[in-house]
Parts: structure tokens; sequence; C-alpha cells
């Protein structure tokens, strides 16, 4: 299922990575892409309909570590991913369809998340069901997770999605994970959560929200 | 030199969208309505001034529909008065039909006021609005600084928040409120907060009367003749 769809990063291509980021400067960042093995079995559930947020998480504080692996997702710093420790802010809103196949596609969306320890932002920006930045569809999934919350992962593999890197002004892959967990109820016992994963700086983990809010309205 | 880039997204749905949405909030036929805005800095005193950036602000949103906004610059500096970088505002906002919310935050890092009369390593404002069937809220939490300095004093270690509605003499210059906060809306069917994490006011005697046996000014009031912000947020909902 999903989980066997993961896409893997082998740490000697995450090293490899690194080496390229620490010597480049303006130049893109997207690295070899990895290829995704297949897309086996059904396309992951979708519940189509919108989401949006913001906020801040302070990895490695709060970590979510109960919900992390809900809807298939892989446990944090898997697939060669260095830990992403540190402030982190971010604001989306994504629009969630279904294409011709049934996949859980993004028809529209942007995101945007900085990582202040590295003073490092990405923004991800789809339109008519592409990412601006690589000409791809960016497929996504919702799923409940153990705690009752509902989350939406954007960027799945097979194809994760591109995303504009500043200050270095180039792109590369990357995956942004969201969860409402008091639906609808806000400044209940639990906040909601987040994670953002990048091929070449890391792994926040999936983290409750510092500060902040997330919400999944439906279709 | 500012260097900002600024995205603006997601205005519209179509009305089709909108059509046949019967519950929730929605549903009781009210106009929700949801603001959103953020900025790093801004500069207005007598020597300097540099307009709220780098700035975003939630773009009208109508239906049930979201949107978010950003704007990033890599470094500012006004001579005298405010040098930063890594300058990042991001706002977002959606009208559901379980719940209309906004959020927004800023951040600033390597903040150096009045040739370092106030310094801090970064930043960060953070404020949500959310108006659900039941209540209507608004929070700050989130809002810290790192290594804040003020006139010689540290005043966090490390990241940290300070009380709401600090405020610190500055003499000869002025005072400044730390993490100032001012609330909007009732509560029940509104809610709306402003963050500004550094507000700084200058102040100037004006009308005094200079007495020529003391050489001192009598009488006179103090009048805020400038100001200077660092990290601000701002976030509303309400129906």
């Amino acid at each position: 299922m999903l989980k066997n769809l993961m896409l893997r990063f082998t740490p000697s291509l995450a090293a490899a990575a690194l080496v390229a980021t620490a010597c480049q400067d303006s130049t893109p960042l997207t690295s070899v892409a990895h290829k995704p093995n297949f897309w086996a079995g059904p396309p992951p559930a979708c519940v189509t309909g919108k989401w949006t947020g913001g906020g801040r998480i302070d990895p490695p504080s709060n970590a979510d570590l109960q919900d992390e692996t809900s809807g298939g997702q892989p446990p944090r710093y898997s697939d060669g991913l260095s830990p992403m420790n540190g402030k982190v802010t971010f604001g989306f809103n994504v629009f969630l369809g279904s294409d011709d196949n049934g996949n859980c596609v993004v028809n529209k969306g942007e995101i945007q998340v900085n990582w202040h320890p590295g003073k490092v932002s990405w923004h991800v920006s789809i339109h008519d069901g592409v990412d601006a930045y690589d000409g791809r569809p960016v497929l996504a999934s919702t799923f409940a997770d153990n705690s009752g919350g509902f989350c939406v992962v954007v960027g799945i593999p097979e194809t994760f999605m591109t995303a504009r890197v500043n200050p270095q002004g180039g792109t590369e892959l990357t995956q942004f994970e969201g969860c409402d967990n008091d639906r609808g109820e806000p400044q209940n016992s639990r906040s909601d959560a987040m994670r953002w994963r990048s091929m070449h700086f890391g792994d926040t983990g999936l983290t409750f929200l510092t500060g902040g809010n997330i919400v999944e309205h439906g279709s | 030199m500012n260097r900002m880039s600024m995205l603006w997204v997601n205005r519209v749905v179509a009305p089709a969208l909108v059509v046949g949405l019967t519950t929730g909030l929605a549903a009781a036929g009210v106009a929700q309505s949801v603001g959103g805005q953020a900025y790093g800095t801004y500069v207005n005193t007598p020597t300097g001034f540099s307009t709220r950036s780098p700035l975003a602000v939630l773009p009208a949103i109508s239906g049930t529909d979201g949107a978010e906004a950003d704007a990033q610059g890599s470094t500012l500096n006004i001579a005298g008065a405010l040098s930063s970088e890594f300058l990042s505002s991001t706002t977002s906002g959606e009208l559901g039909t379980l719940e209309a919310g906004a959020q927004s935050t800023a951040s600033a890092a390597s903040v150096n006021i009045l040739n370092g009369l106030i310094t801090a390593d970064e930043v960060v404002a953070n404020v949500m609005s959310s108006r659900t069937a039941s209540t209507a809220v608004s929070n700050a939490d989130g809002s810290t600084f790192t290594n804040l300095v003020v006139a010689g004093v540290p005043v966090t270690s490390g990241d940290a928040a300070v009380a709401p509605n600090t405020n610190i003499s500055l003499p000869g210059v002025g005072y400044v409120v730390l993490n100032e906060q001012l609330p909007a809306g009732d509560g029940v069917t509104s809610s709306g907060l402003t963050v500004n994490m550094i507000h700084v006011y200058l102040q100037s005697l004006v009308g005094g009367v200079l007495d020529p046996l003391t050489g001192k000014v009598v009488g006179g009031s103090l009048q805020t003749t400038g100001e200077i912000i660092v990290g601000s947020a701002t976030s509303n909902a309400s129906m």
C-alpha cells in the first residue's frame, strides 16, 4: 500500500545531495531524481476539500510520535533525511480534488515554509493542477490519524513536489503534512500538527504547533 | 538594500462551489469574514522611513474559500534606526462551513534598533483567530524573542516569550512596548488580535518653556514623534 510506495532516500544519496547543496550557490537544488518504484494497489484515500493553516513548530520539541506514521507516513529521519530542528514557521492553502484515475491531487495551492536556524525558505505554488516549478501534478492523501485528528499529506510519493528554495534560488523535492486535530474546536488540549520534509535539509517530524492553526474545511 | 518578493494567491472560487452549502456557519446565512496581515518591520522617525515590509496581506475571501499570501526580504537597513535580515511574513485564512479563521506570522532576524539600543537574534510574531459555531477566539501563542536585549539589559535568554504589553522606558528616547497586543472583537461572534513584538515610541518634549534661571524646560508634554515596529502580525475572524 502507501507505505510501500514511499520514496526512499538512501543515506548515500542524501549525503551526495548535501555535498551538492554545500557546493552550489544559485544553481538549482534539484538533484538526480529518485525514481519511484511503482504505483501499486489502489490510489490513496482522498477526501476532497480545502485546507488552510499557518503558524509555528519547534522540532524536536512537541513531537507527535503517536500519529507520525498514520496514513503510511514514514517515521521521522527515515529515508536518509537528517533532523530539521529549530524554529519553523509556515502558511498554506490547498484545494484537493480527484483526477480521472481516482488519484487525490492538488488543484491549486500555496505553501510557504521558513526554517529559521538555516535561514532557508521554501515556496510551493500549484495552479491548474500542476506544480509551478516542475509542471507536474502534485499528489496528496488524506487520512485519520491515531488520535482522532485528520491529516493531509501534499506531495506524496511517487512525485513529492517541487519547491522553490530561497535564498539559494533553486528548487528541490519536498513534502508537507498538516493535521487538523481540534476539528473546528480551537484551544482544546490537543493542538494541530505539521511536518515538512526536504530532500536537502531534512525532516521536522510530525510536530504539534507551538502556535497557529490548521483547518480542514471539507468540500 | 531591500530585496523582496511577493506572492499573492488563491483569490476566487467559482460561485458554484458556494451553492449548496447548507450546514454550519454558512447555513446561518450570515456574512463571515476573515482578515490577516503580517510584516517584518516599519520605521517612521524624523530621520528615516521605511514602509511596512515585507508585507503580506490576506486577499479578500468570499464564499467558502481560502487564501495564503507571503512575502520575504533578505535584509533591511535604515541607517541609525533599524537593521535586520531574513525577514518573512505569511498570512492565511479561510471561510469554512464549520470554522472560519486566519493566522499570520512575521519574523525578523539579527535585529538592531537605534544603534544597538535594542537587539535580538530573532523575533517571531504569531497570531491566530478562529470563529466556530460556539465561540470566537484569538491568541498569540508562538510569539517569542530570541536573546532580546534592551538598553544593555538582557530580557530573554534563548527563545522565550515576554508578558503581553511589557513597557520599558528608554530615557532620552521614549519607551518600548514588547509583545504589544491589541485585541479586537467581542469574543462571541468575532475576534481579532494584532501583536507587535517590538514597538518603539520615540518621544520629544513639546511646548515647554526654557527657564533662564535653571536652564531647564518647564511645562510642555511628551509627544510621540516617531515609531519603529519589528514583527507585526494581525488576524481576525467574524460572522
